[in-house]
Formats: C-alpha cells, sequence, structure tokens
C-alpha cells in the first residue's frame, strides 16, 4: 500500500505536533512495506502538488490538529480547492489536541465524517487523542514517551488499512477523567503548571505576565 | 453590544440586519471583512507565552479582537463550504484565541482555558449556502463552551428575522 499523507497543522512543520506524531507513525506503517508520501499544509508553495497526489492516490490520510472544535481554518481553505473524487477512493484520519480528555474532540471527529461524504471518500476511521499541546516544548526522550505510542498505530493502519479497531479505539484513553484526577490535575495547574508556563514565556522573551489584558 | 463580523462580501445580508436592528433600537456594530485583511492562525502560540492576548500576525483581525472583549454576542455571517462554514468564518474563531490565557482549569468535568477577560461573548452563525444543519448546532455549541458562553444558534440567511430574535 502507498499512502498520501497530509499534515493539516497550520504551524510550520519544525514545530508541528504533528509533524513529529507522524514520525512515529509512520515508523510503524513502514515496518510492513507500506510507503508513504507526506505534504505540508503550512507550506503553501506544496499546495498544487498535494492537490495533484490527492487525484493521484487512493490511500489518503490527513494527521490535524483540533482548533476550535473542528478542523483549522487553513485545512479547511485548502479542502475547498478540491472536487470530489467519487472513485473509491478511502480515507482516513488522526485527530489530534492540545486537551486529554477524549470527549474534547468527538466534535471534531464527527466532522471528519462528514468531510470524507463531501469529499467523495469512504471514511476509514480517525485515530483520537488529545494531551499533545507540549510535544513542541519537549525534545528527545521526553517527546518520544508521548509521541512513540503512535508508532503502533501506524502499524495497526498498515495491517488494517483503517482505525476502527478496538486497539485504535482504545488509543483515545478515558473520554473524562474521574473526580479525583480532575482534583489533582486541577490543583497542579494552580502551581506546577503555572510555574512551568512562565519559564517557557521567558524562554520566549515574555516581558508579560501570562494573563496580561492588553485591550481593556 | 452586538458585533456583527460579515465575512462573506454579501452585504445584503447586513444591509437587512441593519434595518432590523435599528427597529429594535439595539446597540450594535458591524465589521465588514471583504476590505480587510484577515490571516488564518498560525498556532504560533505567541498570544499565551510570548506576547500574551497579542496575537503575532499583525493585520486587521485586531480591529474585531478589541471589538470583542466588549461585545455581549459575536455574530458571525458567513459562507459555508464542506457542510461547515468556510475557511473565513472559521478563521474569525481560530484568532480569537487572544482572549483565552495560557492557564487551565476544570469546568464542570472537562478542562478549559482560563479567560483573559471577564466580558463573556455568547456566539451565534448566519450561514449562507448549503451546511450539515445538525453538525452547525452542535459546533456551535461546544465552540461557545470554550468561551465559557452560550451558542445563540444557528440561522440560515433566509431567517435572518429570527437571528435577530435572539440578539438582546
Ligand atoms: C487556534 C487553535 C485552536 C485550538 N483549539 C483546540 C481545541 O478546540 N481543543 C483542543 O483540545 N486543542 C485545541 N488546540 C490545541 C492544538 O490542537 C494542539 O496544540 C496540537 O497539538 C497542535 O498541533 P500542531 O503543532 O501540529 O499544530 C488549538 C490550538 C490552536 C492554535
Amino acid at each position: 500500500m502507498h499512502v498520501l499523507i497530509i499534515n493539516g497543522s497550520p504551524r510550520i512543520k519544525k514545530f508541528s505536533n504533528t509533524d513529529k506524531i507522524l514520525g512515529k507513525f509512520t515508523k510503524g506503517l513502514c515496518e510492513n512495506g507500506t510507503t508513504f508520501e507526506q505534504y505540508e499544509v503550512s507550506d503553501k508553495e506544496q499546495w498544487d502538488k498535494m492537490r495533484e497526489a490527492y487525484y493521484n492516490n487512493d490511500n489518503v490520510l490527513i494527521a490535524l490538529p483540533l482548533y476550535v472544535e473542528c478542523i483549522p481554518g487553513l485545512l479547511l481553505e485548502f479542502l475547498e480547492t478540491l472536487k470530489p473524487k467519487n472513485d473509491g477512493t478511502k480515507i482516513a484520519f488522526i485527530l489530534q489536541s492540545g486537551f486529554a480528555e477524549g470527549i474534547q474532540l468527538r466534535c471534531g471527529e464527527a466532522y471528519l465524517e462528514i468531510l470524507a461524504r463531501k469529499l467523495g471518500c469512504e471514511y476509514m476511521g480517525t485515530l483520537v487523542k488529545g494531551d499533545n499541546f507540549s510535544i513542541r516544548f519537549f525534545e528527545g526522550e521526553q517527546q518520544d514517551r508521548i509521541t512513540e505510542p503512535y508508532t503502533e498505530m501506524g502499524r495497526e493502519y498498515s495491517k488494517q488499512g483503517n482505525f476502527r479497531s478496538e486497539d485504535c479505539k482504545k488509543f483515545t484513553g478515558p473520554e473524562v477523567f474521574p473526580a479525583y484526577v480532575r482534583f489533582i490535575v486541577g490543583l497542579m495547574q494552580k502551581t506546577v503548571a503555572k510555574k512551568m508556563f512562565a519559564k517557557v514565556a521567558q524562554n520566549w522573551g515574555c516581558t508579560k505576565a501570562i494573563d496580561y489584558k492588553p485591550y481593556s | 453590544m452586538i458585533l456583527i463580523v460579515n465575512t462573506t462580501s454579501d452585504n445584503a445580508i447586513t444591509g437587512e440586519l441593519k434595518r432590523c436592528i435599528d427597529e429594535k433600537t439595539l446597540e450594535a456594530e458591524i465589521v465588514e471583512c471583504a476590505s480587510l485583511k484577515i490571516s488564518h492562525c498560525i498556532g504560533c502560540n505567541y498570544c499565551w507565552l510570548k506576547t500574551p492576548g497579542e496575537c503575532s500576525i499583525k493585520d486587521d483581525y485586531e480591529i474585531i479582537l478589541k471589538k470583542i472583549i466588549h461585545a455581549d454576542q459575536l455574530w458571525v455571517i458567513s459562507d459555508t463550504a464542506l457542510g461547515f462554514i468556510d475557511h473565513k468564518g472559521k478563521n474569525i474563531f481560530d484568532r480569537i484565541l487572544p482572549i483565552a490565557t495560557m492557564y487551565l482549569k476544570f469546568k464542570g468535568d472537562q478542562m478549559r482555558h482560563v479567560p483573559r477577560y471577564d466580558q463573556r461573548t455568547d456566539i451565534g452563525i448566519i450561514y449562507s449556502g448549503e451546511v450539515e444543519r445538525d453538525y452547525m448546532d452542535r459546533w456551535t455549541e461546544r465552540a461557545a463552551l470554550n468561551f465559557e458562553s452560550r451558542s445563540l444558534g444557528v440561522f440560515s440567511k433566509e431567517q435572518i428575522k429570527e437571528a435577530v430574535s435572539c440578539m438582546c
């Protein structure tokens, strides 16, 4: 199988969490001889080639970050230029997000099924998982700890050609966190997480408080 | 204040809205995007971690952002594509991130960002074209959750009277 992979993130490849996820996913994908080509929506110079590849491939995988409960505006702009295929092309999605609970991604997931129909492609399912916001802030082993699980999902996809298996469904993790986890995570957000954000901000040359109000 | 952002080039919709608004003597501001330059969000995270509250893209979206933080209602008028609002409509929502902070908390059983301002802005959609209606309703509800506000509903441009009845 040969797969056209589109990274639907508007963030440049170097900093894109989706790209790091795809790095691991494609490692698993290629083990059994599956091949792929990858394009980035963030680079408008690639749009013509990407469109051509879309018409020439019958296995399409779009990996994307959740943007305000649906797909990013820039990805939508690209997709608006495509004509429906209606030729048996199969399309699957990797939907990833910042918030960690599965429930946060369901509205976006529901749209991807509609999108497959609008594009005239057969919907092969969506691999759904959140808790990926911090990938860009890590390197090496710390980053691998977040992204490595996607390798197994790459193997799964190359075997099944879809994301419908129980393992793919389980990959999402909990729909919501139990109350005691919410309590602990809530406390952490008020303490350690605030310090961590302040540190990142400082490294980025931020001179204002994180909750600064420029326009009030 | 009611903020109406027209991302279509059809000002017949805003024309009719203006008449209805005047009739009801509502306080409203209308922004026509046809002559404005509004980019997509590039996901740089600067509005949360480098220049809190400020977008790194210096374009006309700033006009809208400065109004949103004083608006009780935000109505986005949008063309449609692929069963949804089109990218111009969606960009208005993607670029809204500076009104949230990086800080996180649980609201009910789900995590949310801590809002930057006290103002809460309910959102409504007026669309021109074909959409998946049930999905649009669901999406608008979800989007509003992120701003700790409510959905005012989704209306086609033929239902402007109904939309106006939700404006106050
Ligand atoms: C404009 C914008 C909107 C976002 N909306 C959501 C959202 O609704 N829910 C969520 O869980 N994460 C949301 N995120 C977080 C991203 O999905 C997350 O950080 C993702 O890992 C980014 O991947 P990328 O680096 O490949 O773009 C949003 C991020 C941006 C920039």
